[in-house]
């Protein structure tokens, strides 16, 4: 399934509101949460990844991973959190007016 | 923002190494985790794509682009050579002549918002910048609604000794209203300005210094000015106050050492009534800040009301006085008309040579666009956008601007070094101050801008409209087929441009032609009186309070004693020398003239000399007689006139025994005795002027120039005369001691040479970039026919005719250019001619040689390709193709 432009930020956004990830981690954890549906390339991942650190809204920190690995784990910053507030509501006044349009399918068929 | 910060943080080459270093290893740790690379898919776009977020991708292809300009800038010396030279001629030019205008007419005053600073004068018939007496200045001060606040003050030169022991020197001098500073919003560096109550005589006199005074004389020898003492004329002043370095006083040329209350007038002048409650005594210069609710307009009408009131008021002082507003500008050029006649000029000729040169580098840009459109459709046919295209053209004449712009203030910066240098040896030396200043810096740096967006833009967006694929077909040369309306087009234009070259080269070298003709004028022009073996210097005792009698009896003994000095010949006093720039007036009414209604007398050059003048000087008595020893006090009164004198006012008339009545109609009347031969008066190239001598002593007057016919060398008198005049009294300044031949060559010859150089240099300036002009076109026009030419030899032209193929064409051009020029020269030269009388006599010759050697210059301008394309081998011409 392809993304709507401007998602992916949303999306990695509140992967990390439940804890630091590391890139891969990021990746893995978005495409099991949307049980398999949403498999994010990490070619489009990490270059969203470093415009979301220059905008200050993540920050990155390297750290030792579960397999004893250093890695380079992201967090939420404060900026970020709210970000993602916002992005949350614009995102559900989008489905809902998008639902409000679509959902009397029965109509058509 | 943040995002910004980052980007900027990036700029530096280390924050982008160390960026790069952590994201590689990032991805080599996350590969490992990941299991290989296979489940992260394409890094090397992921690892692009990130490096954008802190890259500044347009910045850094600016950078690139610049580079890439320089590149090629530098693969074509020639070329960047010529555009940038062009330029910079032209900005260095054009900023060197607006800064020699600066100094004339435009710098503001060095005052707090000068454009508020309104000039008021009296105007009469003969004067429209009259002085206004004292008690007018106080009438208008004080009833007046018009003004928030005026001042007024009286530029004079006076005997001042920062030390009793030290001689006294003659220093201008300044005397002020007591708000004079606050006015102007002026405040002193050290101490203080004046108090309200400094106006007025009583108490202790005081005294502000300007920087330079204090520098010269105190600072110099480790003393503060403040608090010491100063003497002006034998009076002591307690110095209250330093004036800050930047104020140089409301007067251009001279700034004054001194600012003294003007309540001292009287007593510096020792004078028995005083001279500021004489409503007839004219000497102040009023200056005035508008109050918010008034215009300019406003205040000239209650100016016209109060000096109508004045007038009725005091008929005897005020008749036909009245009053005016200007502003500073106005004041400057109604002083000094031909200053501004000058500027214009000047600048009318610079501004032509922007445009040649802008016209030049905007043909050099075109014949390259054109020859580099093979190149430009490679870069188009590999990807390159139109707008990145016309970016990187751009910025490559933004380069060829800039460097222009930057060698040119260098120029300028020579050219006003030199023109600061023009000034007269006078004491107290006056200045031109022609000063590099931002101003001029801007006005340079907007030329280059203005003329790359010129010439920068059409041939770029020109040169990105090209048919790639015929232009790659067909070689260096440019589209044919598809572009040959735009090869049209374009060739025409170009075509007019070289002659509008010829054309603007023409005037400009007409004018300095007819510059060089008055100016080889003056200089073969024999000095209307004689300049060898001859040293002169000023004194005036009446600064030392000497009572007139006191100071003809000094002048009497100066001449008895300067006779008998060893070495000197002869010796003759004079109220002024010819020439000098201190020119005297007088007042007079000839007889039987008619003047025009509400003038009643004129104001005229004029001398007193003594009996020995005309003789020493050598000046020509036409008819009549020179005054002798006879034409003494209680003797007839008698005059001497010029011829002009004579033409102005008894035309046709024998003036012998006419009478002229000296200051007004009412004044002493005085015989006409002899016609002198006109000179000049204050500069070579003055119109004819009328001009009246009086004999000294009936005439006597306190300041006077003594002139010594030297045996040997002039200079040599110098020191002896100095000691002369001590042995008399050592408290009389001497000054503007000099031979007069120096005199006559800083008037003459230095100042016309400088002004001469400057309109040369502006015609050879034109000249060159019009010649380079008509050279690139022709060399282009060569490179384009190389197969044209090639088939010629190939069936047997011979190279003359080859040669004669080319230059003909570029003949045509100059020929072209030189027809218009000659158009426009008929329509300039007469302005130049009105605006210099005496200077720009146009001559025929000018309009034969000027035309020819265009016509030589254009020819050899146009050889040198020709006989590039005679000499080249038809087969390899062709086969180049």
């Amino acid at each position: 399934m392809d993304l709507l432009q401007g998602t992916l930020d949303m999306l990695v956004l509140r992967t990390l509101l439940t804890g630091s990830l590391h890139g891969y981690g990021i990746a893995k954890s978005i495409r099991s949460t949307s049980n398999e549906a949403l498999a994010i390339e990490f070619g489009s991942l990490y270059p969203a990844l470093k415009r979301l650190e220059a905008k200050g809204w993540i920050a990155s920190k390297w750290e030792m991973s579960e397999h004893n690995r250093r890695a380079k784990f992201y967090r939420l910053t404060v900026a970020g959190r709210k970000h993602l507030v916002q992005e949350h509501s614009k995102w559900a006044d989008f489905v809902d007016a998008v639902g409000r349009i679509m959902n009397p399918l029965s109509e058509v068929k | 923002m943040m995002s910004f910060w980052t980007r900027i943080k990036h700029l530096s080459p280390a924050a982008r190494r160390r960026e790069e270093l952590e994201m590689r290893e990032e991805l080599e740790s996350l590969t490992a985790i990941a299991g290989g690379r296979k489940e992260l898919g394409n890094l090397t776009l992921a690892m692009e794509d990130a490096r954008a977020t802190w890259s500044w991708t347009w910045l850094e292809s600016i950078l690139g682009d610049v580079r890439y300009s320089l590149r090629t800038l530098l693969r074509q010396p020639a070329f960047a050579i010529v555009a940038v030279l062009s330029l910079a001629l032209a900005i260095g030019a054009n900023s060197a002549i607006f800064s020699f205008a600066d100094a004339l007419l435009l710098r503001p005053l060095p005052v707090e918002n000068s454009s508020g600073l309104f000039d008021v004068t009296n105007t009469t018939p003969d004067n429209t910048l009259e002085g206004m007496s004292f008690p007018d200045f106080r009438d208008l001060r004080d009833h007046n609604r018009s003004f928030s606040g005026l001042t007024a003050y009286r530029l004079t030169t006076q005997a001042v000794a920062s030390d009793p022991m030290a001689p006294a020197q003659i220093r201008f001098v300044s005397l002020v209203a007591g708000n004079f500073f606050s006015l102007l919003g002026v405040t002193p560096s050290a101490g203080r300005a004046f108090l309200p109550e400094e106006e007025s005589i009583v108490g202790q006199p005081v005294a502000i210094v300007s920087r330079d005074f204090e520098e010269q004389n105190y600072a110099a020898r480790g003393r503060s000015a403040l608090g010491d003492t100063v003497r002006i004329n034998g009076i002591p002043f307690t110095i209250v106050g330093v004036a800050p370095a930047s104020f140089t006083g409301l007067d251009r040329f001279v700034a004054p050492s001194i600012y003294i209350p003007l309540g001292m007038s009287q007593r510096l002048a020792a004078a028995p009534m005083n001279p500021l409650e004489d409503r007839g005594n004219h000497i102040l210069v009023v200056k005035g800040r508008l109050n918010s609710g008034a215009s300019m307009k406003s205040a000239k009408a209650e100016l016209a009301n109060i000096g109508a009131e004045l007038e009725r008021e005091y008929a005897k002082t005020n008749r036909n006085r009245h009053m005016s507003i200007r502003t500073e500008l106005q004041r400057r050029i109604d002083q000094a008309p031909q200053l501004l006649s000058m500027a214009k000029m000047l600048m009318g000729l610079v501004a032509l040579i922007l445009v040649i040169a802008c016209s030049n580098v905007a043909n050099l840009l075109l014949v390259r666009a054109r020859a580099r459109s093979r190149e430009i459709a490679i870069r188009l046919s590999i990807g390159a956008g139109r707008g990145q295209l016309i970016r990187q053209l751009m910025i490559e004449s933004l380069i060829v601007a800039l460097a222009g712009a930057i060698i040119g203030l260098w120029i300028a910066y020579g050219g006003i070094l030199a023109l600061g240098m023009m000034s007269v040896p006078s004491d107290p030396p006056s200045v031109l101050g022609v000063e590099l200043d931002w101003r001029v810096v801007e006005f340079s740096l907007l030329a280059a801008l203005a003329s790359c967006i010129l010439f920068g833009l059409v041939p770029a967006l020109q040169s990105s409209r090209t048919d790639f694929v015929t232009a790659l077909k067909a070689g260096g040369e440019g589209p044919q087929a598809g572009g040959r309306r735009w090869a049209l087009k374009w060739f025409g234009g170009r075509d007019l441009l070289v002659a509008g070259q010829v054309a603007l080269a023409m005037v400009v070298l007409v004018a300095a032609g007819m510059f060089l003709q008055g100016f080889r004028d003056m200089l073969t022009m024999r000095p209307e009186f004689r300049t060898d073996h001859l040293i002169s210097f000023d004194t005036a005792p009446a600064v030392l309070h000497y009572t007139p009698e006191q100071t003809q009896a000094f002048y009497r003994r100066l001449i008895d004693r300067a006779r008998v000095m060893a070495g000197v010949a002869n010796v003759a006093l004079t109220e002024a020398l010819p020439l000098s720039p201190g020119q005297t007036i007088v007042t007079v009414v000839p007889e039987g003239f008619e003047f025009p209604k509400g003038r009643e007398k004129a104001v005229e050059f004029g001398a007193a000399v003594d009996a020995g003048f005309f003789h020493l000087l050598n000046i020509e008595i036409k008819s009549g007689r020179a005054f002798t020893d006879d034409d003494r006090a209680g003797s007839r009164r008698v005059a001497v006139v010029n011829e002009q004198f004579v033409k102005t006012y008894w035309p046709g008339q024998n003036p012998i025994g006419k009478r002229i009545r000296l200051d007004s109609a009412t004044g002493p009347q005085a015989e006409v005795v002899g016609v002198a031969k006109t000179g000049h008066y204050l500069a070579v190239n003055e119109a004819p002027a009328p001009f009246v001598y009086l004999p000294y002593e009936q005439n006597p007057r306190s300041r006077m120039t003594l002139v010594v016919e030297s045996v040997g060398d002039a200079a040599g008198l110098a020191k002896p005369l100095r000691e002369m005049v001590r042995s008399i009294d050592p408290n009389v300044p001497v000054f503007n001691l000099r031979p007069v031949a120096t005199l006559y060559e800083s008037r003459v010859t230095d100042t016309w040479l400088n002004f001469f150089q400057m309109v040369g240099a502006m015609g050879l300036i034109g000249l060159a970039l019009a010649s380079t002009g008509l050279y690139g076109l022709i060399a282009y026009t060569v490179s384009r026919r190389v197969k044209d030419f090639g088939i010629r030899i190939a069936v047997g032209a011979s190279r003359r005719d080859i040669i004669w193929l080319v230059v003909r064409r570029g003949l045509m051009l100059a020929a072209a250019g030189v027809l218009i020029g000659g158009a426009l020269t008929a329509i300039a030269a007469p302005l130049l001619a009105a605006g210099f009388p005496g200077l720009g006599v146009s001559s025929s010759a000018v309009y034969v040689f000027v035309p020819l050697g265009l016509l030589m210059v254009s020819a050899m301008a146009s050889y040198m390709p020709a006989r590039r394309a005679a000499g080249m081998d038809p087969l390899q011409a062709l086969r180049n193709e």
